[in-house]
């Protein structure tokens, strides 16, 4: 089927894409000032260790040999050991992708049906007050300083009022204790997750509620629209069930154009929660010279994106019958 | 009394140089959009706010004018060596060394324009020519260079340039400025690319080639006058974004230790473990950067609505 072959298609431009960033990436390495010998090998190594890691590593080798190295050891999942934890690169990254995929997939979710919810309101009551509300509103949430919106909300929801944690993911009196079962674990993560939720929330649901309404407010002047008053549909079902489903595809493409813009949010959300995910994990290997760690990271992450944004392309097809690849 | 005081004749009126008949068209469309603007209360909140933030700016050297103390950087109350809430002698009261935080805050909006504007700036210049290329020659270069503009658009410039202070160590914050502006400019690129593809073929720009000119000519005295007000467009949300990726970068420690931008402040709060303690510390910064991304944004909107010809007959019409 065509779309089977229009996501085939995708999946080799993203690998092209991909090694196109490998590449960058490893030029940079060598680019950078200072050997990449040093910055790959722990300092506090023995010249002897040292040696033998280089000799792992391939860094005795010619560059043209390192770069296939490069590309082998990235393809079997062997990025090198973090100077920091002392374990696999890979081991650490896989142990924190999922908590990242829960906090990204969900915050971007929920904004984009709480834009699309409030954004159909909007232009449904176009020039009355709900909409100038509404629009302000999108306006001001959307242009928040991020990390601060994040502090602040801590300050608020954790310290001042104190309903949720400051900070992490899960308390650990209650992982340790046998008796917690599933659901008691759950609602522990879930308590956790509120505020950067929120956070993440309140950021972006404004950019697509405006990009609801004013696509919403072109849907309201089409021909089916009038089809429908004049079979004499009610109000609710026209704008439920006739308008915002069209009005809702550009909210989508918008969802896919911000991702990039999504994942700075995230990061910048794991650092303040010290949410342990990919972004956090970046941003505390760069400040730690954990170099092997930051590279494994940020390949990493460049991988969420492009994929995805297919998610979001195939999500697109899947949503407008009119598209076919 | 003399001649030269007498307001200058109607255009009109007088036989002008073509080059004088030039300038008073680009003064009439400015004029022109300017009345169209005037009416839009989105625009004027923007402007209004980004007018007070360039006082902000231009008063960040009264401060250490008046008394070495008030050095954003480098001024240290003798009296002071501790965060202290707002009083006569420090208006928003002092950082956890005993600088004070409303001149840090003047030397801050000072560092958003200048990061905001040149990063914009830089990017514009970088996307309409590319847009503007790619759109003109079609065929194999457009691909390649619509490509590449896809490939840098997924990529998080934060974390990008986050990668890179890593390799090369503090980064200067022109280093930052030129970083971010490398990384901005493909969504301008594809909006000019679009821009003069509808242009191409336009009758003025067949006859342009027919009478000889060459391509580099076509693209800058013709094509180029008629993307312009759609770069300025850009450049307003550019100035933003730029804005806000410097703020974060120095919020997470990657500035260049050597300016205070409100980043930078935010930074200094929440690394020291002041924030529970200090919300006149906490606040302003913040506030500062929420309000000047937003003024940009407003002034935005509002030139997309002057620009928009189908919105400004709607209004006409109402």
């Amino acid at each position: 089927m065509g779309l089977k072959r229009f996501i085939f298609r995708r999946l080799v431009e993203i690998a092209v894409i991909f090694f196109v960033i490998m590449t960058v990436l490893f030029v940079l390495f060598r680019l950078a000032p200072g050997d990449p010998v040093s910055r790959m090998v722990d300092p506090s190594m023995t010249p002897e260790d040292a040696r033998l890691l280089m000799a792992s590593m391939g860094l005795d080798q010619p560059v043209w040999t390192q770069y296939l190295y490069y590309l082998k050891n990235a393809a079997t999942g062997n990025m090198g050991v973090s100077f920091h934890y002392g374990q696999p690169v890979s081991h650490i990254l896989m142990n924190r992708l999922p908590n990242t995929i829960l906090l990204f997939t969900t915050s971007i979710i929920l904004s984009a049906l709480l834009g699309v919810f409030l954004g159909k309101i909007a232009a449904w009551k176009q020039g009355e007050r709900t909409d100038t509300l509404m629009t302000i509103g999108a306006l001001f949430c959307h242009t928040l300083f991020l990390p601060w919106l994040a502090l602040i909300m801590i300050w608020f929801f954790a310290y001042w009022v104190g309903w949720f944690p400051i900070t992490g993911m899960v308390s650990p009196d209650v992982w340790i204790d046998p008796e917690a079962g599933f659901v008691v674990k759950a609602l522990d993560v879930l308590h956790h997750m509120a505020l950067p939720l929120m956070t993440l929330i309140m950021i972006h649901f404004g950019s697509y509620l405006l990009v609801m309404r004013s696509s919403m407010l072109e849907t309201l002047k089409d021909d089916y629209i009038l089809t429908a008053r004049a079979k004499g549909l009610d109000e609710k079902t026209i704008r439920d069930h006739h308008a915002a489903p069209n009005a809702a595809l550009p909210v989508v493409t918008s969802v896919g154009l911000s991702l990039a813009f999504s994942i700075n949010g995230g990061a910048l959300t794991e650092t303040v929660f010290t949410w342990p995910g990919l972004g956090r994990e970046l941003v505390f290997s760069v400040s730690h010279a954990d170099y092997p760690l930051a590279q494994a990271a940020f390949l990493l992450i460049a991988i969420v994106v492009l994929l995805a944004n297919l998610v979001v392309d195939v999500l697109y097809a899947y949503l407008d019958p009119r598209i076919r690849y | 009394m003399s001649d030269k005081h007498l307001p200058s004749p109607i255009p009109g009126n007088t036989p002008c140089l073509a080059a004088n008949r030039h300038r008073s068209h680009w003064v009439e469309r400015f004029l022109d959009g300017w009345s169209v603007y005037r009416k839009n209360t989105i625009g004027r909140i923007g402007l209004t706010l980004l007018g007070l933030f360039g006082l902000m700016a231009a008063a960040s050297f009264i401060p250490q004018w008046v008394n070495p103390i008030y050095h954003p950087m480098t001024g240290v109350d003798p009296l002071i060596s501790y965060s202290t809430g707002p009083s006569l002698r420090h208006w928003l009261g002092t950082d956890y060394i005993g600088r004070d935080i409303f001149s840090q805050l003047l030397a801050g909006a000072r560092i958003a324009f200048m990061v905001g504007i040149s990063s914009a700036l830089i990017s514009i210049l970088f996307g309409t020519s590319i847009g503007m290329v790619a759109g003109y020659a079609g065929r194999r270069t457009d691909l390649i260079l619509m490509r590449l503009a896809d490939m840098i658009m997924v990529m998080p410039t934060l974390l990008v340039v986050l990668i890179l202070s890593a390799l090369f160590g503090q980064l200067n914050i022109w280093v930052i400025v030129l970083m971010i502006a490398l990384f901005r400019w493909p969504g301008v690129a594809r909006v000019i690319r679009s821009q003069t593809l509808s242009l191409r073929h336009r009758p003025f720009i067949e006859a342009a080639r027919v009478s000889g000119a060459s391509h580099l000519r076509i693209i800058f005295r013709h094509i180029l006058p008629n993307v312009m007000p759609l770069a300025l467009l850009y450049m307003t949300f550019r100035v933003t974004s730029a804005i806000i990726i410097e703020a974060a970068l120095a919020f997470l420690g990657f500035g260049d230790p050597g300016t205070v931008s409100w980043g930078m402040m935010l930074q200094w709060v929440w690394k020291t473990g002041h924030m529970f303690q200090a919300p006149y510390w906490l606040l302003p910064p913040g506030i500062c950067i929420s309000l000047i991304t937003m003024a940009f944004y407003m002034t935005g909107r509002a030139m997309d609505d002057v620009l928009d010809p189908r919105l400004r007959k709607e209004e006409t019409q109402a």
